[in-house]
Formats: structure tokens, C-alpha cells, sequence
């Protein structure tokens, strides 16, 4: 028995050994919980994402080039944290459309955004931004980061404390975007659109939902959730002590849902209930 | 050479022709017969006016309040600068030899008027100065020409046998006004600093000015950029000393062949932190051509505000500033990439998506409209709509199916139209047009994927309905 406990604490020694080595020797990992214990868990300490760092995150197929899910669960994944500053989005192309963000209840009116030439500037530029006092979150989109690159962007988290999101996003016509080897992100996301549920009798569209699988974690383990955004798209004064994204399902250790699922796994309707009309 | 009148006269002499007798307005066939050998060059009076302004930006390195007078002087305003050279009579010399070295002859006079100084500089002897208020005494000498009135109302003047400035004083001003109009009155006054004149300063004359003079021309990066940190820091301390702080700085190095090289950087939010700016200017320094060498520096401070009654509205709600205190971040960004590039998107009243989001810049005041989150704009939207082929069997219904950069996509579920028209009151009324009427849907696929796609114009019957895909919901 004793030996077990002396065991135990021999590893505990370890992993706050190794948990300092991966965060540089800080003390303090902060970190944002999800507000979900399946999800937490799979995170540093258990604690969420951790703060201070950046992300990377990705799609697949047609988003790799547009980029479109990533972007709209990136705004809701920093949407809190934009309480300790304004966010700052780099991108080469001019293609994020403001009211959409303000539909998921991003604070667009504050958000400064750079348009960038080329690859190197928009990493230098994220540097930059992640290095500046008083930065909320930076979200930059770029092909790729080297682990040199990687290592700059996390040592300027470190220096200005604000919390970095890579949209991983190949340009017009080019390659896949190059994740080649390791990378310096404390983790790496993969995320592509889930079919919404309308609520019982609602015409049209449910809340958008994103299939968010967790492939790389510093210090934590992967998984794959369902998460939802009840808030968009409405009205209704955003509550902010609740996380922006509700977990759905955890589609944890069971294998991933093809991305196109085969033709006849939901009948299609044709007319009916599920294409509603609303005339103004 | 000029063409006045239907006569070739010409428009100005140069040194040697004025020695062999010929002057400005003679006509060209008796200057031709006097001097045969005459070399003649057609005038150019707009290249002349350019050679002005150019030489009126020059003269900023002696007082930033320089205004043209065309068609060849140029009025400065020396009020509290003497001293910087040790005195008027300093200053003029070291003018004309500036001047004399680019083979500029130059005549200047100084006075407490505009008008005095004219009349100094075109009848004088070429470098008087006048004592300050005793104007009256030296122009009484200057024959009526000297006061900037018209050539007949002079003529007239000379045919009355009035040929000094001080004979025309001693007449009843009634007599002169009824006599010449208000014209010759006017311009008395305002030589003698009776009445105002407004002078066009070919910039705002600006307090927030330094110049820097340097013993020797220098031209190496390293020099530049340190007389760039130390012009820098004696403005930043004026400013600091009055409490204002300047949203814009242009920094000139004046070569010593008198061409001025300018660097500017523009700040989100009023500053005046030395180091800060002088990181601003720093990489840009790269673009100054010192040439054979600088020989003096002069920064202006423009959109000087007062600093310290925002910074005490910072300090009292620190987490809400409105995020000021990352103008620095804004300004390294806007100065690196250009400021078009920077910027804060704003709501605009407008239903048309492609305009309902107009670019500001970082820090300025937000307008009251707000996007209606309630309304399903994209988050990614194509500059140009993408054409689709859609499968819609019902007209009024959203397609069924439609293949887009060549997958199809299976609609799951829709929601919709959200009917847009054009806004007819922007355009001619004979081009507005039922076809650019666009009925948007929201629609889902069977993967998830959430389209915002549109079909322009209204049903018709046999003709084929045009849909496109205008962005993406992620």
C-alpha cells in the first residue's frame, strides 16, 4: 500500500516536472474551461484551454481553402476572452464578412483587422499583435508555421499574454496547407460544419454546429465533440458567464463520422417541414 | 519670350542681356535689332509657378509659414525665428547665400509688413532691413510702384508728378480714395501696418515645429537615424511640457542640394512618448536619399490634441478603454503595412450585403448602427458571388440540389427568402431593374455545410432561374 502511494507520488513529481518544462517554467497556466468536465479533462490539468498559447486549427477539403468553420468556432472560442482586450485578425485575403461574426455574438465593432501580403508578414504581424499589452486574442490565417515560426509566436504569447488562434488556410488555388512535422501549438484542431437540429416544430435552420475533433494537446489527449452555438443568430443578450459553444455530444473514442456520409443515411425531404418558407 | 497683345515681348531678361540694354516688355523685333544674337527661349509660366512653390517648400527649412507670391516672389514669415541665426541680418545672408550658391540671384527686404517687406525687396537695395515701426520713414523715399497698385493707377500717379511714396502720404486720403478707388488706400495701410493682410501660406503655420541644424552634412544610416531620435525627442518634450500629444509627424531631411527628403508616420491615438515615435520613423528612414548630405533636420507635429484629459479617462476604467492602449500595436501595423490596411469594419444602414460594412480607421468614433445579429449574414463573403447550378423544380422554392466549384451538394434543410433589392434611390431610375432583385436562402447540405446562396431576378416563366453562391456560414 505504501508502495502504491510512493508510486503515486513519484509521478506526481514527474508530471509537475514535465508540465513546468512544457510551460516554460510559469507557474500560472491559465486556462478556459469549456464549462463541460468530458471536454476539460482532455486539456492540461483538466482545467480547459489553456491560455497564453496559441492554436492551430483546420478543415478539411473545400475548407482548407475557405476556411469558413474554423473561423466562425475560433470567434466563439475567443469570444471570451475578448474581456481583457480587443481581438486582432490577420489575413491575406479580405474575404471575413463582420456581420457574420456579429451574428455570433463576436464583438466585430471592436475587432481590427489586418490585411496582409503575404505569408511572412502575416506571421510577423501576429508576433507583433500576440507581443503588444492589452491584446485579447489574434487570429491569424496562414498556410503554415514552421517550428521556428511556431516557437516565435509562442514566446510573444508568453511576453504579452494574450491567446493566439492560427487558422490553418491554403490560398487561392495553392497546396494543402503544410502541417509537415511538429508544430509548436499547444493544440491543434480539426473542425468541419455538422448538420444542425431545428428545435421540434421550427422552421428552417437548428443553431449551427461544428464537429471539433481535438488531434494534438500539449500536456492533455485528443477527442472529437459535437458542439453547438445556442446564441446565434438572435437577439437575445449574450450571457457571459457561459462558454459561447455547448457540448452536444462527445463522439470521444468512437470512430470519426465520414466527412461525406453516404447518399441515403438521411432521407432527403422534399418540400414539407424542413424546408420552411418565410416570406416577409 | 511671351506673346502679349499680339506682340512678341519679352518676358524677362537675364544678367548679360539687361547689361546690353534690354528689359523685360521690350518688343522682340527691337530687342532683335539691337542685339542680333540674340538667344531667345519661349516663356513657360506654369513651369515658372512650380519653380515657385518649389522654392517656397525650400524656404520651410527657415520658417514653416512660407506663402507664394506670384509670379516670381515669395513672402516669409520670420516672426520669432531671428534668433535661431543670431539676428535679421544673419538670417538674410545666410538666405542669399543658400540662394547665391543654387545661382538664384535674390533680393529680400525685411520689415514689420508685408507690404514694406515687398516694396523693400523690389525697390530697395536688394538686402535692407527695416527697423522695426519706422516703415513710414523708409518707404517715403520708394516711388509709388512700390506699393503693389496697378500700373495705371502708378502711371497716373507719376503723370500727376507724384513720384515718392512719402509725396502721396502727405495728400487728404479722401482725395486720393475718390481719385485712384480704394485700391491705392488699402495698399498704403497695409504697408504701413494700418490695416490687415492675409497672406496664403502655402502651409498652416504650425507651432509644433523643431528644426535641427547640422555642423556638417551627414548622410550615413546610422547618423540619420540618430538625429532623427534626438529631433524627436526635443518635440516630444514640448508636448509633454504642455500636455498635447500629435496623431501625425513628418520628419524632412534638407539635403545640401536644397531638395527636402520627407518621411511621415501617422498614429491611431495622440502620442508623445520620443522612443515610440522614433521606432515609427525608424524603418522608414530607409527611403531617404541623403545624396551629398543633410545638413538640416526639421520635424512638424500635425493633429496636436490635448493628451492628458484622455489618458485620466483611461485610468479610471482600465479594462474598458476601448482598447487604446494597443494603439501602439495599431501604429507599428499601419506604419509597416500602410494604413489602408488597418482598419475597424463598421455597421452601414444598408440592406445590400456587400455594403453594409464600411472600413474605419482603428480608435475613431464608432457610429450608432449596429448589424441585426438576428439577420444570417456569413462569415465569408465572396467579393463576387459564385455561379451555381441549382436544381430548384418548385420557382419560389430553394433548390434541391447544386453543384458548386464542382461537387454537389444535397440541400438538407432551408430557410428563406430573405428577398433583397437593389437600392433604387442610389442609382439612375431608368437602370434599376427587376432582375437585380435577389432572393436568399440559407441553406444547409447533407454534410453540415451552411451556404447563403441566391437567386437573382423574379420567376419568369421559361426562362431559366440564375442562382448563385454569395458566401459561406461555416
Amino acid at each position: 500500500m505504501s508502495g502504491f502511494t510512493g508510486t503515486g507520488r513519484a509521478l506526481d513529481a514527474v508530471r509537475a516536472k514535465i508540465a513546468a518544462l512544457e510551460t516554460g517554467g510559469r507557474g500560472d497556466p491559465a486556462s478556459l474551461s469549456f464549462g463541460e468536465v468530458s471536454v476539460d479533462r482532455c486539456f492540461p490539468g483538466g482545467r480547459g484551454l489553456p491560455l497564453h498559447r496559441w492554436h492551430e486549427l483546420g478543415g478539411e477539403g473545400i475548407e482548407a481553402e475557405t476556411a469558413a468553420a474554423p473561423a466562425a468556432f475560433v470567434a466563439l472560442l475567443a469570444r471570451p476572452l475578448l474581456k481583457a482586450g480587443p481581438a486582432v485578425w490577420i489575413a491575406r485575403r479580405d474575404d471575413l464578412h463582420p456581420p457574420g461574426l456579429a451574428g455570433l455574438g463576436f464583438p466585430a465593432g471592436g475587432l481590427i483587422e489586418v490585411w496582409v501580403r503575404d505569408e511572412a508578414q502575416a506571421l510577423a504581424a501576429a508576433e507583433d499583435a500576440l507581443g503588444a499589452s492589452g491584446v485579447g486574442a489574434v487570429i491569424v490565417e496562414a498556410q503554415a508555421c514552421d517550428l521556428t515560426a511556431g516557437r516565435r509566436l509562442q514566446l510573444a504569447c508568453e511576453k504579452g499574454r494574450a491567446t493566439g488562434f492560427l487558422i490553418a488556410r491554403r490560398p487561392f488555388g495553392g497546396g494543402a496547407p503544410g502541417t509537415a512535422g511538429g508544430s509548436a501549438a499547444a493544440t491543434r484542431w480539426s473542425i468541419a460544419s455538422a448538420p444542425s437540429q431545428p428545435a421540434a416544430g421550427r422552421p428552417g435552420l437548428g443553431a449551427p454546429r461544428w464537429r471539433a475533433s481535438l488531434e494534438r494537446c500539449r500536456g492533455g489527449r485528443p477527442g472529437a465533440w459535437l458542439f453547438e452555438s445556442p446564441g446565434a443568430y438572435s437577439n437575445t443578450e449574450i450571457q457571459d458567464d457561459a462558454h459561447p459553444l455547448r457540448l452536444v455530444a462527445d463522439l470521444g473514442d468512437r470512430q470519426l463520422a465520414p466527412a461525406q456520409p453516404a447518399r441515403p443515411a438521411i432521407p432527403f425531404p422534399v418540400g414539407g417541414d424542413a424546408i420552411a418558407r418565410r416570406r416577409a | 519670350m511671351e506673346t502679349s497683345r499680339g506682340t512678341r515681348r519679352l518676358a524677362a531678361v537675364d544678367r548679360s542681356a539687361a547689361a546690353l540694354g534690354l528689359f523685360a516688355g521690350q518688343k522682340a523685333a527691337d530687342a532683335l535689332a539691337y542685339v542680333p544674337n540674340l538667344a531667345t527661349a519661349e516663356a513657360e509660366p506654369e513651369a515658372d509657378a512650380q519653380a515657385l512653390l518649389a522654392l517656397v517648400d525650400w524656404c520651410v527649412r527657415f520658417s514653416p509659414a512660407a506663402a507664394p507670391d506670384p509670379p516670381d516672389g515669395l513672402f516669409l514669415d520670420i516672426t520669432g525665428l531671428a534668433h535661431l541665426w543670431g539676428g535679421e541680418a544673419a538670417l538674410v545672408a545666410d538666405f542669399r547665400r543658400r540662394l547665391a550658391r543654387n545661382d538664384l540671384p535674390v533680393a529680400c527686404g525685411v520689415a514689420d509688413t508685408a507690404g514694406a517687406a515687398w516694396a523693400l525687396a523690389r525697390h530697395g537695395d536688394g538686402a535692407s532691413l527695416c527697423p522695426p515701426g519706422r516703415q513710414g520713414e523708409v518707404l517715403d523715399h520708394l516711388p509709388p510702384s512700390a506699393l503693389r497698385i496697378s500700373e495705371a493707377a502708378c502711371a497716373q500717379l507719376e503723370r500727376l508728378g507724384l513720384r515718392r511714396i512719402g509725396e502721396v502720404r502727405r495728400l487728404p486720403r479722401s482725395q486720393l480714395a475718390r481719385r485712384f478707388g480704394l485700391e491705392l488706400i488699402t495698399r498704403l495701410d497695409q504697408a504701413m501696418g494700418e490695416a490687415p493682410e492675409a497672406l496664403a501660406f502655402r502651409r498652416p503655420a504650425n507651432p509644433w515645429f523643431d528644426r535641427l541644424a547640422l555642423a556638417e552634412p551627414i548622410s550615413t544610416p546610422d547618423d540619420l537615424a540618430r538625429v532623427c531620435g534626438d529631433i524627436v525627442e526635443r518635440l516630444c518634450a514640448r508636448l509633454t511640457a504642455e500636455g498635447q500629444g500629435a496623431r501625425r509627424f513628418e520628419l524632412a531631411y534638407h539635403r545640401v542640394d536644397g531638395r527636402p527628403q520627407t518621411v511621415e508616420v501617422g498614429l491611431a491615438v495622440g502620442a508623445r512618448e520620443a522612443s515610440r515615435i522614433t521606432r515609427l520613423f525608424l524603418p522608414r528612414l530607409e527611403q531617404v536619399d541623403p545624396g551629398f548630405g543633410v545638413e538640416q533636420v526639421t520635424l512638424a507635429a500635425f493633429e496636436v490634441d490635448t493628451l492628458s484629459a484622455r489618458q485620466a479617462a483611461l485610468a479610471s476604467e482600465p479594462a474598458a478603454g476601448g482598447g487604446v492602449e494597443i494603439a501602439p500595436l495599431v501604429d507599428r501595423l499601419a506604419n509597416r503595412l500602410g494604413a489602408e490596411r488597418v482598419w475597424t469594419s463598421q455597421a452601414v444602414e444598408s440592406h445590400v450585403p456587400e455594403r453594409a460594412v464600411a472600413r474605419r480607421a482603428p480608435f475613431s468614433p464608432e457610429p450608432p448602427a449596429r448589424w441585426d445579429p438576428a439577420r444570417p449574414r456569413p462569415i465569408r463573403l465572396f467579393r463576387r458571388p459564385e455561379p451555381i447550378e441549382a436544381t430548384a423544380p418548385v420557382p419560389d422554392d430553394p433548390p434541391v440540389q447544386f453543384r458548386w466549384r464542382g461537387q454537389l451538394h444535397r440541400v438538407r434543410l432551408a430557410e428563406g427568402p430573405e428577398r433583397i433589392a437593389e437600392e433604387w434611390w442610389k442609382a439612375p431610375i431608368g437602370a434599376v431593374s427587376a432582375a437585380h432583385v435577389r432572393d436568399y436562402y440559407r441553406v444547409e447540405d447533407q454534410a453540415g455545410a451552411r451556404f447563403w446562396i441566391f437567386r437573382s431576378g423574379l420567376y419568369e416563366a421559361g426562362a431559366a432561374a440564375k442562382w448563385w453562391l454569395h458566401g459561406l456560414f461555416g
